[in-house]
């Protein structure tokens, strides 16, 4: 299938272009200091006022006509080189950049063109600036790209201390997350007070969250591509931290010089210490450890291999119960040029997610499993035909397994019997084509196709209800068995994607976007924020896929030689059979689960601000964000239309980091948000001796608004310079004022601080659970 | 900072325990969570009927509590509707007369008992039918049989014993039983201390199903705690599908967090018609008693 597909699609595109007196100048980009790749060096040649820039694997093909040129590399924070080239025939030319002296060797890898804001036709998508997030402030001292995620335009948290982000409206599980390519299920460790993305082997992270290229899928609302670095194959490099939340220690060096290098890191979470220093009955840790090998086998193989592997264990009452999720992924991905012009990359994924949870007690003892593997297998092709025109295309292929729970007795006398959920499994094909091409000097189109075709397979048994929505009292009433690869069910959808950049002048330019992405893989959570136990599901007989279509309009400006980047972007989204669950669902451990589920609309419609200043001493950004999330589903909120969970008018986020001197930076950062909406009490009445809540409408009410100042100093000894290895310290408040945000609100009948009903217990009181007051952190990290 | 008694992990009735627990142990994450009470902003909202009735097969134990919701923030009891028409049918066309609280105790406004005394019959379903404020409400359940209660025992928890909530309150009753498991049951728990009904929290709800238990429950842990001499009591009410959907509803409603891990609040399902809030429940009940360190 894939052979036929590249075949056929390798025909199409050589008829299109065959010119004899072009030749093609290609190669790779790369660190001097460490070999990294470099993403998005800038190729220029200046004679014929044509460039191209890397792609995300420091590979960069150019085709021009023969002839003899000066070809200029150029890259922020990198000495720029300019080589004379004879071309006459196709050349390959791998180039070397060294970085501009950094504090602790500090290189800005996840620079991008300086001028790609504006030149681009990719519109909503930030890139987080590495070197710049380790300069803000933090949470118990660690690094936390998810946190600078929900920081960014469009973007929207549930509040503090939780991984789950929203972006443009849509859902907290319309997000694909993925670490070097391979897919996250869950990106949260204790809970989401920090992420499982340790910063020290992160090299780029990139978010979109509009106009999404056809390469992607799956997902409604958000890509969020994370790649972690190589390793340095030049000399040996080790860097450690220890901070609050964690301790982490990097070592990366060459197996053989300039061919393969191999970086190895670990974390392991320290937070527990305090927590059992406070009652030792309760135990947390995590861990997480990033492996990758990396091979440049020759100038046209070049081979990866990497890993990733986090857990989370929770113990509670001296053991008794215990508590654990993890993610491991493996990636292993061949980029192969197969001539001048065409670049292939060939990557096999794997990835689990799992759960457990457990009670020991020799009566009510049970263990409860639940677990999700994902093997794919994806195939990404790049044609240069020249400068002006490149086509990318590939095929995906994911098979999935989903175990949504096992329950077993976990001592002779316990009350339970075991008991295993129905397995489901589900295949995923992607077929994709994108051709992006100059039209006229000021606009290029970028137009793609993605067709996706998903199955959900057996072996396995459909139940067939009286109602299937009767989610009181379930009645099957037959059954339908099917064997293993029996298809139960098959979607097929069109994605078409759409981007469209119009250049008003060198520094201006409006961008357009449509997509339309479809989901196949949901996580329906029972509250705002999806758990590591809120079990996926596929579609399939009952569950129908979730759709969106996107439409994005953008003016961007480049401001003083690039040195701001300004950008105004408005976007519709209008989304179909976006699950929730019925009011009062049983979402854990229900053989009837799909009686649950209901399927409606959402619709969300906002606009984005930004500035952004990237370079100069004074680094950072301000953003504003108006928005708007509703749905309407039958069942839930009697069917009625409400603002989502995650729904805030007003965002504004600003950050900044400012060199004071090679000594001190100073981090700071700041954010406004409009109060999540929230269901409150209409009225009170009695039942027994219980003082229940009478509820009219879901998300009626607003809880106040969320800010908080955060600070940050990092403190580069001088004596550095003189000493082989490096030392810094990064201080660091979070909630310099103390804000008590809001986190959650509940009610309860009126109690003193101990627990004892006040009065007659007639009375009842609202309570706002808030999470961090002033934070202060301290974190140390050395590297040599 | 908001403490969570370790004990809860227990207490709860088999399923919907490791449901709840699994909530508890992500609360707990939060390690510096606080919380503190704030005022609402509500709106006023038309007061909502509410009826509480129960029919069993246990002389005495038949009522129909009729009231009304009142505002979030009123102190006081709620509002008593006193001057229904209460009327319970079984399906066998008797029917069975109730009386606005005929004895006039001062705490029994707003429940009605029969005029002539009664007990329900295994396998009657039995209809409600109230009329008040000019509207009419009824409600119909069945009433399902109920296993026996084997014995009570009780031992001393060693952990509570060391750290003790109340002084000298660390005996813990065990509750032996065989669930049959030919029939899909459903139960609701109650436990007394020295015949004064009493819960671990006050917003614990004790009900289950029978759906991952076995036959055999030697040793359930009774949710509360006692001391040496305590009379323990443990009564167990047999429910229809229709009562346990309601009461594992209310569980919700009364321990959510707003919504942020857990669902939303939303008003439990009910058989009562018309809008009205509450249950009307047919149960049989099954007791059994120790006196703790005899």
């Amino acid at each position: 299938m894939i052979r036929i597909f590249i075949v056929v699609t390798l025909a199409l595109v050589s008829s299109i272009a065959r010119s004899q007196d072009k030749v093609t100048l290609n190669g790779y980009v790369k660190d001097t200091d460490n070999g990294e790749e470099l993403i998005g060096v800038t190729v220029y040649i200046p004679e014929l006022k044509a460039g191209t820039a890397t792609n995300a694997y420091g590979f960069y093909s150019i085709t021009v006509p023969k002839g003899k040129y000066e070809v200029q590399y150029s890259f922020v924070g990198y000495t720029s080189q300019s080589v004379s080239i004879t071309l006459d025939a196709d050349v390959s030319k791998n180039i070397e950049l060294g970085g501009v002296a950094q504090i602790m060797n500090e290189v800005e890898i996840s620079e991008r063109p300086i001028d790609e804001n504006v030149i681009a036709v990719q519109m909503s998508k930030n890139t987080l600036n590495m070197s710049q997030v380790k300069k803000l402030p933090t949470l118990f001292g660690e690094v936390d790209i998810i946190k600078n995620v929900q920081a960014l335009p469009g973007v929207i948290s549930a509040g503090e201390g939780t991984s789950a982000f929203f972006v443009r409206g849509g859902g907290g599980d319309q997000n694909l997350i993925l670490i070097d390519e391979a897919p996250i299920y869950d990106a949260s460790h204790l809970g989401g007070l920090v992420s499982v993305f340790n910063a020290d082997v992160i090299k780029e992270s990139e978010l979109y969250k509009g106009g999404i290229p056809s390469r992607f899928g799956g997902r409604l609302s958000s890509i969020l591509e994370v790649r972690t670095i190589d390793g340095n194959n030049k000399r040996l490099g080790v860097t450690a931290g220890i901070g609050t939340m964690a301790s982490r220690v990097m070592i990366e060096a060459p197996l053989k010089k300039d061919k393969s290098s191999f970086i190895l890191s670990g974390r392991t979470s320290n937070i527990g210490l305090f927590l059992t220093a406070a009652d030792a009955e309760n135990k947390i840790n995590f861990y997480d450890l990033n492996a990758k090998i990396n091979w440049r086998a020759n100038n046209k193989n070049r081979f990866f291999v990497s890993g990733y592997t986090g857990r989370d264990n929770l113990s509670f009452s001296g053991g008794d119960i215990g508590f654990g999720w993890g993610n491991s992924t493996a990636t292993f991905r061949w980029n192969h040029l197969f001539n001048e012009r065409l670049f292939s990359n060939t990557t096999l994924i794997a990835s689990n997610f799992d759960y457990s949870f457990e009670i020991k007690d020799p009566i009510q003892g049970f263990k409860w499993t639940s677990s999700l593997q994902e093997v794919s297998l994806k195939n990404d092709l790049t044609y240069f035909i020249n400068v002006n025109n490149e086509f990318t295309f590939g095929y995906h292929l994911s098979g999935r397994r989903f175990s949504p729970a096992l329950v077993e007795p976990n001592s002779d006398e316990s009350m339970f019997e075991r008991t295993e959920f129905d397995k489901m499994y589900a295949l995923d094909h992607g077929i994709y084509i994108s051709n992006q091409r100059r039209i006229t000097d000021a606009l290029t189109l970028d137009v793609g196709l993605r067709l996706s075709i998903f199955q959900n397979m057996g072996p396995g048994k459909v139940y067939l209800y009286d109602d299937p929505k009767d989610n009181a009292d379930p009645t099957r009433i037959d059954s339908m068995d099917y064997k293993s690869w029996e298809t139960v069910k098959t979607y097929i959808n069109l994605e078409p994607r759409l981007g469209l950049r119009y250049s008003l002048s060198d520094d201006k330019s409006i961008k357009l976007s449509y997509n339309r992405m479809v989901q196949n893989t949901h996580l329906i959570a029972a509250g705002t924020v999806p758990l590591p136990f809120n079990t996926w599901s596929p579609s399939g007989y009952y569950l129908k896929p979730q759709i969106a279509d996107q439409i994005a309009l953008g003016y961007f400006q480049n401001l003083k030689d690039n040195m701001y980047e300004a950008s105004v972007e408005v976007y519709y989204k209008d989304a179909q059979n976006i699950t929730d669950f019925a009011d009062n669902a049983e979402i854990q451990l229900n053989k009837n689960l799909t009686t649950e589920y209901r399927q409606g609309d959402a619709w969300s419609y906002g606009a984005e601000f930004m500035v952004n200043k990237k370079e100069g001493r004074l680094t950072g950004m301000v953003s504003y964000t108006w928005s708007k999330a509703l749905r309407q589903i039958e069942g839930v909120n009697q069917g009625r239309e409400y603002a989502a969970n995650y729904d805030r008018r007003n965002v504004v986020n600003m950050n900044a980091a400012f060199e004071l001197n090679d000594k001190w930076t100073f981090g700071g950062a700041f954010t406004y948000s409009t109060g999540r909406p929230t269901t409150v009490p209409s009225a009170k009445y009695e039942y027994g001796s219980y003082l229940p809540d009478a509820v009219t409408e879901r998300n009626g009410y607003r809880l106040p608004a969320f800010h908080r100042l955060d600070l940050s100093a990092t403190l580069n000894p001088r004596k550095n310079a003189n000493r082989k290895w490096k030392g810094q310290w990064i201080f660091s408040i979070y909630n310099v004022y103390s804000r008590k945000n809001a986190f959650t609100l509940y009610t309860r009948t009126k109690q003193d601080s101990d627990g004892n009903i006040i009065g007659d217990g007639t009375e009842k009181e609202a309570r706002m659970v808030y999470l961090f007051p002033f934070m202060p952190s301290v974190t140390y990290n050395i590297k040599f | 900072m908001k403490s969570e008694n370790k004990n809860i992990f227990y207490t709860k009735a088999a399923s919907s325990s490791m449901k709840k627990a699994l909530i508890y142990s992500l609360l707990l994450i939060t390690v510096t969570a606080c919380d503190e009470a704030v005022v609402l902003d509500l709106e006023e909202t038309t007061p909502k009927v509410v009826i509480e009735g129960q029919v069993t097969d246990h002389t005495g134990y038949q009522f129909v509590k009729v009231s009304k919701s009142s505002g979030f923030y009123t102190t006081g009891k709620t509002p008593r509707i006193t001057d229904a028409t209460v009327v319970v049918e079984d399906d066998l066309g008797n029917r069975f007369d109730f009386v606005h609280n005929p004895r006039n105790h001062a705490d029994s406004a707003g429940y009605y008992l029969p005029q002539v005394p009664f007990v329900g019959a295994i396998d009657r379903t039995y209809t409600l039918t109230v009329v008040a404020e000019g509207q009419t409400y009824t409600a119909t359940d069945k009433l399902n049989s109920i296993t026996t209660i084997d014995k009570l025992e009780y031992r001393i928890d060693e952990d509570e014993r060391e750290d003790p909530e109340d002084p000298g309150r660390f005996y813990e009753v065990l509750l032996f039983v065989k669930e049959p498991k030919e029939t899909r049951d459903y139960y609701l728990f109650k436990t007394y201390r020295n015949d004064s009904l009493t819960y671990n929290t006050e917003t614990d709800v004790y009900y289950a199903d029978d759906e991952l238990v076995g036959e055999s429950i030697d040793g359930f842990p009774l949710p509360i705690f006692y001391n040496n001499n305590d009379l323990a009591r443990a009564e167990v009410y047999s429910l229809s599908r229709e009562a346990f959907i309601f009461y594992r509803d209310l569980d919700k409603l009364l321990n959510n967090d707003g919504g942020m891990f857990t669902q939303p609040p939303a008003d439990p399902r009910t058989n009562l018609s018309n809008g009205a809030l509450g249950l009307f429940q047919a149960s049989a009940v099954v007791s059994s008693e120790i006196r703790v360190g005899e």
